[in-house]
């Protein structure tokens, strides 16, 4: 049969977000692939240059709109490193929780996106009404649903309020047990096993050498993860274990197993909250004022010329990095230059890669086990 | 609430980036690459090595990452220019890399690594690469593509975004600007200054304090 190009996007249910996947078929079968990418690149990274280290965290909540509180503390930590400030530990808890808060609703967004995918509609209510449980909480500290702007160079913008433990311990022991019931509904529904199992296999050695991390590549059977091989933050001192799933083949991982870990993940980020939020130090019912040095000390707001930050940080689609260079005098308060590396980025055109071999239909569940979020990957 | 979170040690990190940077400078010490163990000045201050070489003895110093030292993973490629940095430093590229203890498991298995107790190469490094470039309308160096395949959309977009040209790098293309911009449009160079609106001080003077009015010297 003739081969032909098919392009799926930029608006296509598959694409999650803006972008165009090219598709050479033979009939059915996928033999070729190129992704495009770029069609809301804001250009992030030059706006950053022109805007103080405090100004630049909004825009780098901006980046993924789902998971915006971890990129913001990613973005923190390497202008922490650039301007050599302290964090107290209370301030070093709260980001954590809030952190894992976040991961939580980035993955709940995820199963809800991806439940359509491969036809099971009503995942997508169902996760969006736990995910608002979530959204509250965060919103509780950065007073706003989605983009924070929470985490500061040196600490955090407000303490946790009064009552916040208590309500952050009920949510998480409701929505252990929810886990449980997703678990009852899709780990051996019909649909989701036919659909999952037997595609997208991708190696552990082949994703890391391609760049791809996060929960992808410990579904295929290894346990590597920035919070324990680039220690950062207590993750240290709190009770977990990186969430890691056996793959079913010697091919690797398949979108089975991409399922899984992520709702492993989502466990051991529930371990994680309520043991932080009986160790934080203070006390989980203590509200100390803005400014108040359990949570926020003081830092330089200028950085010597030839002077460099950077983070590496496990996001909740694989390590994101931020790179800057220090400006001098000339540049005031502003970094010299941002460099901002996305996970999905490199991820996506991997991806794309993958797909090679599989039917046409299965181009939707191979994509969506990766979890592509655009507005980190174009910028 | 039993174990705790596994983590990799001080003593672990210090230890294998000195071996790390020892392997490196013993190579091509004396060929003028520095390499040499720095840290982190904020979180856990953790160790890290810092090469900086020429872009002739780049491919050399890549493949002895990859193939002496273990790296795996190389996390991003930035660009950055410096037009008052002189006739030596008109650009620079920062590689920054990892050696994570990954490698494929059989079907049915799976490696749970204790950070505590890892050994030898098994131990994360990071490697940050630094590479001087000359000033010039053309600054360029060599691919690392085909040793990493990380490292190719890195690459594409250091290009579209900074105009540092890859010297053999198969492929090249706009990825993230639109393929239709004009030949030599990289905006991440300083010559081009943000604009907000009409004002063209927006990129040197955010707040707008040094605003001035249009009418600004005229007779009112």
């Amino acid at each position: 049969m003739a081969e032909m190009w098919i392009t799926m996007g930029p608006q296509h249910p598959m694409t999650h977000g803006l972008w165009t996947l090219r598709v050479k078929v033979d009939g059915e079968t996928v033999t070729d692939t190129e992704a495009e990418l770029g069609y809301i690149h804001r250009g992030v990274e030059k706006i950053c240059e022109a805007r103080d280290f405090t100004q630049i965290t909004p825009y780098c909540d901006r980046l993924c709109y789902v998971s915006a509180m971890t990129w913001a503390h990613s973005y923190i930590m390497a202008a922490e490193d650039l301007l050599e400030a302290e964090v107290p530990e209370r301030a070093e808890y709260i980001r954590l929780m809030a952190a894992e808060v976040q991961r939580l609703a980035s993955h709940l967004m995820w199963l809800g996106a991806f439940g359509p995918d491969i036809g099971n509609l009503t995942l997508m209510t169902w996760c969006l009404r736990d995910r608002e449980m979530f959204l509250d909480l965060l919103q509780e500290l950065g007073g706003s649903r989605m983009h924070y702007n929470y985490p500061r160079v040196g600490g955090v913008k407000r303490d946790i309020p009064i009552g916040w433990a208590n309500r952050l311990k009920a949510k998480v022991r409701l929505f252990e047990n929810r886990i449980n019931e997703y678990e009852m509904l899709l780990d051996e529904s019909t649909i989701w096993l036919v659909r999952l199992q037997g595609v997208g296999y991708a190696t552990a050695e082949d994703q890391i050498d391609a760049g791809v991390t996060g929960p992808n590549i410990r579904a295929a059977g290894v346990n590597a993860d920035a919070r324990w091989t680039n220690p950062y933050s207590v993750y240290d001192e709190v009770d977990w274990e990186p969430a890691v799933e056996k793959p079913t083949s010697i091919k690797g991982a398949d979108c089975y197993d991409r399922y899984r870990v992520r709702m492993e993940e989502m466990r051991q980020s529930c371990r994680m909250l309520l043991d932080a939020i009986e160790k934080i130090p203070g006390g989980a019912n203590t509200h100390y004022q803005p400014g108040d040095e359990m949570i926020i000390t003081k830092a330089p707001t200028r950085a010597p010329e030839g002077s460099t930050g950077f983070s590496t940080y496990e996001c909740t689609r694989g390590v994101s990095n931020f790179y800057l260079q220090g400006g001098g005098d000339s540049r005031g308060k502003n970094p010299y230059r941002v460099s901002i590396r996305s996970p999905m980025f490199i991820t996506i055109p991997y991806v794309a890669k993958t797909m090679i071999g599989y039917k046409v239909a299965d181009i939707p569940a191979i994509m969506g086990s990766f979890d592509p979020c655009i507005g980190e990957t174009d910028r | 609430m039993t174990e705790m979170g596994t983590t990799v040690t001080k003593e672990q990190n210090s230890s294998a980036a000195k071996i790390a940077a020892e392997s490196v400078s013993s190579r091509f010490g004396e060929a003028g690459v520095v390499a040499e163990v720095a840290s982190h000045s904020a979180g856990k201050k953790y160790d890290f090595v810092r090469i900086r070489c020429s872009g002739t003895q780049w491919r050399a110093v890549a493949k002895h990452l990859k193939y002496e030292c273990g790296v795996n993973h190389c996390a991003m490629v930035s660009g950055t220019h410096y037009p008052e940095g002189g006739s030596e430093k008109g650009w620079e590229v920062a590689y920054h890399m990892n050696r994570w203890p990954i490698h494929n498991v059989e079907a049915h298995t799976m490696t749970v690594h204790k950070g505590e107790e890892l050994k030898g190469d098994d131990i994360p490094v990071e490697f940050e690469i630094f590479i001087d470039l000359p000033a010039g309308d053309a600054p360029s160096v060599p691919s690392i593509q085909d040793l990493w395949v990380g490292a190719d959309w890195n690459e594409k977009e250091t290009w579209d975004l900074v105009g540092i040209d890859f010297e053999g790098h198969e492929n090249m293309h706009r990825v993230l600007n639109p393929h239709d911009s004009p030949v030599g449009f990289h905006p991440l160079q300083r010559q081009h200054k943000i604009r907000y609106h009409d004002f063209n001080e927006m990129y040197d003077d955010p707040q707008g304090f040094g605003r001035k009015p249009v009418d600004e010297g005229r007779v009112k």
